[in-house]
């Protein structure tokens, strides 16, 4: 569909996300023609997990999450120095309930986090009880030197319409007096909060392809169903960590979760023009999957996993075939032969390249911390063939720009909580068998 | 031989942190990508301005260290022109470099900022305190007259495709890639056996302790190298048997290890050699380099090999 200014409709979505504000979100309103269920006037019924999604997402046919579409990343500082007061925080949680209340929770309606950095816990007088481990970001590979982000909170809002993703943005910053039909509340977050950076995304089939026209990517090569600019299918069922795993178990901060960010960039020129197909498919998932056609396509045809148990150990390949794929490299990181971390990452071309917003739940930083050296191959490339880059997954055609890591508190302490929460008894999860 | 060859041009040379840094440019070249025993052609395209080749080599000891992939950024006038990260790889002219061909947007200045990070492989000795992130800033003055000025010599049909290789080039200030010769290793030289075209010289240390053994064990160090250049050939998966009559008294893998003395090298902590002794060497991934032409079919078929210590 294209639109009489000659746009296409998705194509432009797309655009109106990553540049937002007021006009982006009356721009998408005009074109996208939506009916978005409202949320209902009582909230009491939402799950204490504010990374309690999957419930509520489509699954595919494999019985995959679909990711939700559109994201947008605020960052934000608070404006006053010190801990926050009660009034704040009352404006905070009414500002999150309004544009809940405008729409339904859901994969087609919202889906929101609101996370707090070490920065933001460094203004109380007491310490992160033990139960949390959230330390300050920091570079995790000896051959990265990312900046490294300490605002003092983070909003994730996600769904698969743009204008609602841009519409929660605009309300949140007490630009929209009503959001879906729902007036909203005279509370904003940028009443307490300065918004310091917005980093925005996608995912899903086709969007990679249909903004592929940025720095980074060659434009006509990712494959015009890849939901992700790489070319292949991520998120496997059975290569993400449970929601009940990254869960946080016990302590004030039951129910909630840690939360890291980091922004990639992406130089995919190699990827497509020099790599060949069994190339792209020995370096994102083992050599094995390359030599006997395992991977059709973007890989849908892998179901609910990415086979990873047919793959040799990753030392013995890089040994022997001196090439090791990213998926096989994962295996070292799991317990129980389970993975540790559930990615909720996503595409991007912010700053007119191509990128990616590697966002990640898990029960404690060091679980995502444990992944990434298992990416980094450090010990497998000191021991073989493979090189700090050469060969070693697919960190030839990744850089890391940024990190940063983030409490998701449970949703009632989701509104500027403090450091040690008094509770009346120490909160157990209920389901705590993961 | 290949069929031509090529000089490059030297844009700018700078120090930081332990290393210096030369960038350096020639024509956009074909090449071919290595993944484990598969080689994949990699041709030039009509829009590639010039093959961009960041040098990277630690001011000590002038070793180019091939396990620190240098980052490449080219903008203008603040915009991002190209990002990249260029391939490790193999020429004859030039031995092991970092490069790839790279699309700017024709004559003019760039600013070329490249980046390293701290090394992967072991280093022993001295070197072992490199451990340094640092970041080179060029000025790059392209010129498409200039590059075409760079010199071009065609090889003599009677000689293209036949066994050899070209003189390697000498520039000045820049470090060269060979390892150390035969006679100048460090130890007891043992001799050398050749496997898919390279040459293997094997020298044991009688103190293995700078090598993370004790006094009373030996070094043995494996050297590869290019047949005529004497070029050190990194990236590759070694593993040795040392066999003493029916007994193994070793028999792993051997490290790639760099040593201010020994270069980049394979290696492996024994607890000592005999005279009489066996050395299976035995090559488990051929050096995982892209190849310039001249070295697109050299080192692949790389079939055991056994010297007598």
């Amino acid at each position: 569909m294209t639109d009489r200014k000659g746009i296409p409709r998705r194509e432009f979505l797309k655009t109106a996300v990553a540049i937002g504000g007021t006009a982006a979100f009356s721009a998408c309103l005009g074109r996208e023609e939506i009916d978005v269920p409202t949320g209902p006037d009582d909230l009491s019924s939402y799950p204490q997990r504010q990374h309690a999604w999957n419930e509520i997402l489509p699954r595919d046919d494999h019985g995959n999450v679909v990711a939700p579409h559109h994201r947008v990343l605020l960052f934000l500082n608070l404006q006053e120095n010190g801990p926050p007061t009660e009034p704040d925080r009352t404006t905070v949680e009414t500002a999150l309930e309004g544009v809940e209340h405008a729409y339904e929770r859901s994969g087609d309606g919202l889906l929101v986090t609101m996370s707090y950095s070490p920065a933001y816990f460094d203004r109380f007088d007491s310490s992160l009880p033990e139960s949390v481990d959230l330390p300050d970001p920091e570079a995790l590979a000896p051959f990265e030197d990312p900046k490294l982000d300490t605002p003092d909170a983070v909003v994730h809002l996600a769904s698969n319409h743009a204008q609602v993703v841009l519409g929660a943005e605009e309300a949140l910053e007490g630009n929209e007096a009503t959001l879906n039909g729902v007036e909203q509340p005279d509370a904003a977050l940028t009443d307490v909060f300065e918004a310091v950076d917005r980093r925005t995304g996608f995912i899903g089939d086709g969007l990679p392809a249909e903004n592929a026209d940025v720095d980074g990517v060659p434009t006509d090569k990712v494959p015009d169903d890849a939901p992700l600019f790489m070319g292949f299918k991520s998120g496997f069922e059975k290569n993400q960590a449970s929601e009940d795993r990254v869960t946080i178990q016990a302590g004030p901060f039951a129910n909630g979760t840690t939360q890291h960010i980091s922004n990639l960039r992406l130089n995919l020129d190699q990827w497509y023009n020099q790599d060949d197909r069994w190339q792209r498919e020995a370096k994102m998932f083992c050599p094995y999957h390359a030599e006997n056609d395992v991977i059709e396509g973007t890989g849908d045809n892998l179901g609910d996993s990415s086979k990873i148990d047919e793959c040799d150990p990753a030392d013995e390949t890089a040994r022997e075939m001196g090439v090791v794929g990213h998926s096989q490299k994962s295996v070292s990181a799991r317990e129980d032969d389970q993975p540790i971390i559930l990615r909720r990452d996503f595409d991007s071309t912010d700053d007119g390249h191509a990128g990616l917003h590697f966002l990640a739940l898990q029960r404690e930083i060091s679980d995502f911390v444990k992944t990434r050296e298992a990416m980094n191959g450090t010990d497998i490339a000191e021991q073989s063939a493979v090189g700090q880059r050469n060969n070693n997954g697919i960190l030839q055609y990744i850089r890391t720009q940024h990190r940063g890591n983030y409490l998701v508190p449970p949703r009632s302490l989701r509104a500027l909580p403090p450091a040690t929460p008094r509770t009346d008894s120490t909160q157990e999860v209920a389901n705590a068998s993961s | 031989m290949p069929t031509h060859v090529e000089g490059m041009e030297m844009a700018e040379m700078q120090s930081s942190g332990g290393y210096k840094c030369a960038l350096t440019y020639t024509y956009p070249h074909r090449f071919w990508l290595v993944t484990g025993s598969r080689r994949e052609k990699v041709d030039i395209k009509s829009n590639d301005s010039t093959h961009l080749m960041p040098v990277v080599w630690e001011t000590e000891t002038g070793i180019v260290p091939p396990d620190i992939n240098p980052q490449v950024q080219i903008t203008q006038d603040g915009e991002s022109v190209a990002q990249l990260s260029p391939w490790p790889m193999l020429s004859q002219p030039m031995g092991f470099h970092f490069g790839d061909n790279v699309q700017l947007a024709g004559d003019g200045t760039y600013q070329v900022e490249v980046s390293i990070g701290a090394p992967s492989t072991r280093r022993t000795g001295a070197l072992a305190d490199n451990q340094g992130q640092t970041t080179f800033s060029f000025e790059f003055d392209f010129q498409q007259s200039a590059l075409e000025e760079i010199m071009y010599r065609d090889i003599p049909s009677d000689t293209e495709g036949t066994d050899g290789a070209v003189d390697p080039m000498g520039m000045e200030m820049m470090p060269s890639t060979h390892v150390p010769a035969e006679a100048d290793l460090p130890g007891t030289v043992h001799g050398s056996v050749t496997s898919g075209d390279a040459k293997f010289v094997v020298t044991t240390l009688s103190d293995a302790t700078p090598f993370g053994g004790r006094e009373d064990e030996t070094y043995l160090a494996v050297s590869p190298r290019t047949p005529y250049n004497q070029y050190m050939l990194p990236l590759m998966s070694l593993s040795g048997t040392l066999s003493r009559g029916n007994d193994a008294i070793y028999d792993d893998i051997l490290q790639s290890t760099i040593d201010p003395e020994l270069g980049y090298h394979y290696g492996a902590v024994v607890s000592g050699v005999e005279s009489g002794d066996e050395l299976a060497i035995t090559v488990d991934s051929p050096p995982q380099t892209a190849r310039h032409e001249g070295y697109e079919t050299a080192f692949f078929e790389m079939g055991e090999m056994s010297v007598s210590l």
